[in-house]
């Protein structure tokens, strides 16, 4: 295979980063079984779904693997690559593993004015975290930057995996931090 | 500052009457203060009264656009033969408001009740309640109201034992500013991406499933009750006497740098500047108001001076050459670089651009790249220039006005606050060349 | 069809009535105008994203996407007024901001629409001096490439594998301008039809892993032609350089393959290209086969013929032409014909009536059954003991030798001389293939399409009709034909399924034959 450096390298099909199906244990199975097919008497479609069948696979994993997007594929009879397409626009799921606390800090522009980006440098440092979007080395916490979370008037707002705090202020990040563990 | 939150005496208590009641939040204390007598009411009705009622009240769509709520609903043609949908959106997302989110946290059978009667008044048998992601508290309390509303049967195949049907179900979003645009939501509902479509067709005539579809506001729908109850003459008293077109109650959330932030119902009308300053208690002590963009990040920045005249309606902003918006009030001081925020709101609309139409995708983005380039002392005065016709390339030509939003902090804040730019841009660091190399 | 509302509109002041529904785009072409478009593709659901089609209509507050705008009575359009192309030029520059302007190492340069619309409306110089995104190139799988760098996010990739191919295996992943298209891991790009990507792909994104880096567009001669590869009959572009086939790519037919060509037959071009033809006539003599002019060989093969049956072994492969005369020479010399088809599976791309890689993997079937000629597995069972085989074109691969070696004599009329003819055929007459000559094919559905030359026949080969016409002549039958055209003026002539045609009227994109239009009618 020709390839110009000015390219870049090349990413062949198939170098999946991990062997599909072969260690993984399907999500959809007894009670996440009937909370789907609860959900699908709501909808018209299967595929309408796919957001909360998304959530569930969340839910239950952390995060929601390929394996996770194909399973979902298969039972709402769309493809993975569908499903990955819509995986990737919604930025609440993750594609990957995230730390135990993953903290989401709101530095829109109405909490960006109160202070929210030291909120953010406080959390950085007394996780250990040190940069954006990097897991602190004993693996509990994670902090990134996320976009309005709609309560701008409790500035700061962020989100701890799904648990909402409202009105942080570097002054309340130890005793936010202790209350994780 | 969360509730409760002591009301203000100037402020018109309707659909905020009972925030901070930890007992209205349940059925049972929801039906003691009033609930669910509009929904029993409305059943018995024939769906195009109840429209007509709306219509008489002068409601206006509460999301961002002013949209007349019963016109909207008398799109929906009766008889068609169709399943029609409710389509209810909660995915309230545009920086500085945060309204909905109080509303369905303290009164979510107020939701559900206007959700239900919106339903039947198109006539939908589903209403979907479209709540964005992150709204987990939000979420919990509507779906533990459906539950209520459910088992007490004023929801289901026989609701409220008048043999008609009305579900509500509630649909969690992922994350993503853009399903707030009506159409993206439907897609979003549908299990797609949340990409807007093109109208036409607008949802009345295909909208969700490709069905008959009105989207409406969570605080449109939640005062839709109120109305039924009270009668539209009474929501007229609410608004100026010299301006019919904006009736009734609004919630504004206030945000920013302010004295008293959170949400503030009042008479649509109401004086700005006495919103601010009364209500609100002003700046921040020792600071003063510099920019003021009253409903929500999308709509024109104005300065303190521009914006303190305005009536606080649809027309009132308007004429002051700004929008009501969503209602959210965002005050920026003296103390702040104003250029870092329009940055950061330039990036807010770059990270939620849903990549359909090319002046969205990377004119957002570009247009972040340079703020941030002059923020960092790096930009050029061409770099204004280049940024104005940016914005016009990203106003007026693609399938939603997210592209627009952006521009509009940008036009608006490069007109009004110029120096604030150019102070930025005379500061621009001298590169210089390392001794050793040269 | 009759009661469809025709609406009257102006664009760029000329005058054109459509049908309702139209899109003002499509409402352009036809008066002549093209609006400049990435997203919209005839072929495809339109998705109104690259916004690169606005155009003004007069009233309208906004600019309208043309592709998503439906002709309105009386409308005024502007495609090239001042606001419509400021707009245009601002889209253009955006789509280059982060692209990698590595034309001159791109395989779509020369037939690329984002560098074709920039020279004509773009901006000279961009203003974008900040750093660009990247993204590496990935292998799609199938014969796909893509250059996420250069990708503009037209989605016409995605809509045709959903709509079309009905195999969603690619969506756009991710959002804002991090966005691009993306697959799943381990569903590859293959469907039989998926090479159509790059074709849609309007700028250099998608690229062929087959003809990568081997041509510049440019250097490219190109001739309209019918793929050969199978009895769908598909339109096709034959692209050649130093008379060497390079590319196959579809070329539009509303009524055999819209804009599509299948993988199969767009990659089979290789022997087309084949260095072993057999360049010069032959002729046996005390036991070798020796080059000999083409008088010698053709007066040697009329006195093997003299009196004889002719049985007559054809390619499906062969143009209506060729197999008409060969069937004169059946009728001439009381004998008959043969021919077998290799099979394949079938792959029909879903999105499109009746359109498929079919089984039948030659392209004239159906012809070869109007010029008389049995279809059967075992070709060679209708020779009898003494005829004058006449292998036409056909490899005799896998047929018993022996069966060959009842035959008196045998004549090769061929394109390549297969190691049993260097000691079995007495006659060797050299012919063009498919992309040397002009000539019909007849499609399954009975379809008579006109392929043109694209390329030079090696040595003194010639084309098959008229070295075919001229052993006909050798045996008293007529004087020869000297084109093609006028070899099938006489098919038609003589042939009732083919009564009324001429290269002229088949033009670019042929007609059913007399049998054909009955079936469909029925």
């Amino acid at each position: 295979m020709t390839n110009n450096n000015e390219m870049g390298e090349m990413r062949s099909p198939g170098d999946a980063s991990h062997d599909l199906h072969a260690t993984y244990t399907p999500v959809f199975t007894g009670a996440r079984k009937a909370e789907l097919d609860e959900l699908l008497t709501r909808y018209p479609t299967k595929m309408a779904a796919l957001l909360p069948a998304l959530w569930i696979v969340q839910h239950e994993r952390g995060w929601v693997p390929a394996e996770g997007m194909a399973e979902v594929a298969a039972i709402l009879e769309l493809t993975p690559a569908y499903v990955k397409g819509v995986v990737s626009f919604y930025t609440m799921y993750h594609q990957h593993p995230v730390a135990t606390h993953f903290i989401q800090v709101c530095t829109t522009s109405p909490c960006n004015v109160c202070g929210a980006e030291d909120v953010v440098n406080a959390l950085l440092k007394q996780t250990g975290c040190e940069e954006l979007g990097v897991t602190s080395p004993d693996g509990k916490y994670a902090v990134i930057e996320v976009e309005c979370l709609g309560a701008c008037g409790f500035n700061t707002p962020l989100m701890v995996n799904e648990q909402f705090i409202e009105s942080v202020t570097v002054e309340s990040v130890p005793a936010l931090l202790a209350s994780l563990g | 500052m969360g509730f409760p939150h002591t009301p203000h005496e100037r402020e018109s208590l309707v659909l905020s009457k009972h925030f901070g009641e930890q007992e209205a939040i349940g059925l049972d204390g929801w039906r003691k203060r009033g609930g669910y007598v509009a929904l029993e009411k409305a059943l018995r009705m024939e769906p195009a009264e109840i429209v007509q009622i709306v219509k008489d009240s002068g409601l206006r769509g509460r999301g961002g656009a002013g949209f007349p709520t019963g016109l909207k609903w008398s799109f929906m043609k009766p008889g068609d033969g169709k399943q029609h949908y409710l389509a209810c959106n909660a995915d309230e997302s545009e920086p500085g408001t945060f309204k909905d989110r109080e509303i369905m946290r303290w009164t979510p059978h107020a939701l559900v009740e206007g959700c239900a009667i919106g339903a039947y008044a198109i006539g939908a048998t589903v209403a979907y309640v479209y709540i964005r992601g992150e709204y987990t508290e939000a979420m919990e309390k509507m779906n533990a109201a459906c539950k209520e509303a459910y088992a007490a049967g004023i929801l289901g195949t026989n609701a409220m034992g008048t043999g008609k049907t009305v579900h509500v179900y509630v649909h969690k979003g992922a994350g993503a500013y853009i399903c707030g645009e009506e159409t993206a939501m439907m897609n979003s509902l549908e299990g797609r991406r949340g990409n807007p479509r093109i109208k036409p067709p607008f949802p009345a005539v295909s909208g969700l499933f490709g069905m008959p579809t009105t989207i409406n506001n969570v605080e449109t729908l939640a005062a839709v009750p109120h109305i039924l109850n009270n009668g539209a003459d009474w929501y007229k008293t609410f608004g100026r006497a010299d301006n019919p077109k904006s009736t009734g109650t609004k919630l504004f959330s206030v945000c920013g740098n302010i004295a008293k932030p959170g949400n503030y119902e009042v008479a649509l009308g109401f004086p700005f500047k006495d919103f601010l300053y009364d209500l609100c208690g002003g700046p921040l002590p020792g600071r003063q108001f510099k920019a003021i963009i009253p409903g929500g990040i999308s709509v024109p920045i104005q300065t303190r001076e521009e914006a303190e005249n305005s009536p606080m309606d649809y027309e009132g902003f308007v004429a002051n050459g700004t929008m009501l918006g969503s209602g959210g009030v965002i005050i920026i001081d003296d103390a702040q670089n104003l250029v870092k925020q329009i940055a950061r709101a330039a990036r807010f609309f770059a990270h939620e651009s849903c990549a359909q139409c090319t002046q969205c995708r990377e004119g957002t983005a570009w247009t972040t790249k340079i703020l941030e380039r002059i923020v960092a002392g790096d930009g050029t005065h061409e770099d204004l220039d280049t940024l104005l016709e940016i914005a016009d390339n990203m106003t007026g030509k693609t399938i939603c006005v997210l592209s627009d939003s952006c521009a509009t902090p940008v036009v608006s804040g490069i007109q009004k606050f110029r120096p604030d730019f150019e102070a930025l841009i005379k500061r621009k660091k001298v590169h210089m060349v390392p001794a050793q190399v040269a | 069809m009759a009661d469809v509302k025709m609406v009257n509109l102006t664009i760029e002041g000329r005058g054109v009535s459509v049908p309702d529904g139209t899109s003002i785009l499509e409402a352009a072409k036809l008066a002549g105008v093209l609006v400049p478009h990435y997203c919209y593709h005839p072929g495809l659901p339109v998705a109104g994203v690259c916004r690169m089609c606005l155009v003004e209509v007069e009233k309208a507050p906004k600019l309208a996407p043309s592709c998503a705008t439906a002709v309105v009575e009386g409308q005024v359009v502007h495609v090239h007024s001042p606001k419509a192309l400021e707009a245009r030029k601002g889209v253009l520059e955006m789509l280059l901001i982060n692209h990698p302007l590595d034309c001159p190492i791109c395989d779509q340069a020369g037939e690329c629409e984002l560098q074709d619309y920039t020279y004509q409306e773009g901006r000279a110089e961009g203003r974008y001096r900040d750093p660009k995104r990247f993204n590496p190139v990935e292998d799609f799988g199938g014969d796909v490439m893509y250059v996420a760098n250069r990708c503009i996010l037209c989605t016409r990739c995605v809509r045709f594998m959903d709509d079309i191919a009905h195999d969603p295996v690619l969506a756009v992943v991710e959002r804002g301008d991090r966005a691009l298209i993306g697959k799943f891991e381990g569903e590859d790009l293959t469907h039989a039809w998926a090479g159509n990507v790059i074709d849609l792909c309007p700028v250099g994104a998608l690229l062929s892993k087959d003809s990568l880096n081997k041509a510049r567009a440019w250097e490219l001669d190109r001739a309209a032609s019918v793929c050969p590869n199978c009895s769908q009959g598909c339109n096709m572009i034959v692209e050649t350089r130093d008379n060497q086939v390079m590319r196959l790519r579809p070329r539009p037919n509303a009524d055999v393959n819209e804009f599509f060509m299948c993988d199969h037959g767009r990659l089979n071009y290789r022997w087309m290209n084949r260095a072993d033809r057999v360049d010069t006539p032959m002729v046996r003599q005390n036991g070798v086969l020796a080059r000999a002019d083409w008088e010698v060989a053709l007066r040697a093969a009329a006195a093997l013929l003299g009196g004889k049956r002719a049985f007559v072994l054809a390619s499906p492969n062969l143009s209506n032409e060729a197999l008409f005369l060969l069937g004169k020479l059946v009728a001439k010399t009381g004998g008959a014909g043969a021919f077998r088809v290799n099979q394949g599976q079938e792959a029909p791309l879903p999105g499109v009536k009746d359109l498929a890689l079919r089984a039948d993997r030659a392209a004239n079937v159906r012809g070869a059954e109007l010029a008389g000629f049995t279809r059967s597995d075992a070709p060679l069972s209708g020779m009898m003991a003494g005829d004058v085989l006449i292998v036409a074109d056909e490899e005799l691969d896998g047929v018993d030798a022996t069966d060959a070696a009842r035959a008196g004599a045998v004549i090769v009329v061929g394109t390549t001389l297969p190691g049993w003819a260097r000691h079995g055929a007495n006659v060797v007459l050299p012919i063009a293939n498919c992309v040397e000559e002009d000539g019909t094919f007849t499609n399954l559905r009975g379809r008579v399409q006109r392929f043109f030359q694209a390329k030079a026949a090696p040595g003194l080969a010639r084309p098959s009709f008229f070295a075919i016409g001229d052993l006909l002549a050798s045996v008293g039958d007529g004087a020869g034909y000297w084109t093609a055209s006028q070899t099938f003026d006489a098919l038609a002539a003589a042939h009732t399924e083919f009564a009324g045609m001429s290269y002229d009227t088949l033009a670019l994109k042929g007609a059913p034959t007399a049998g054909a239009m009955t079936e469909a009618s029925a």
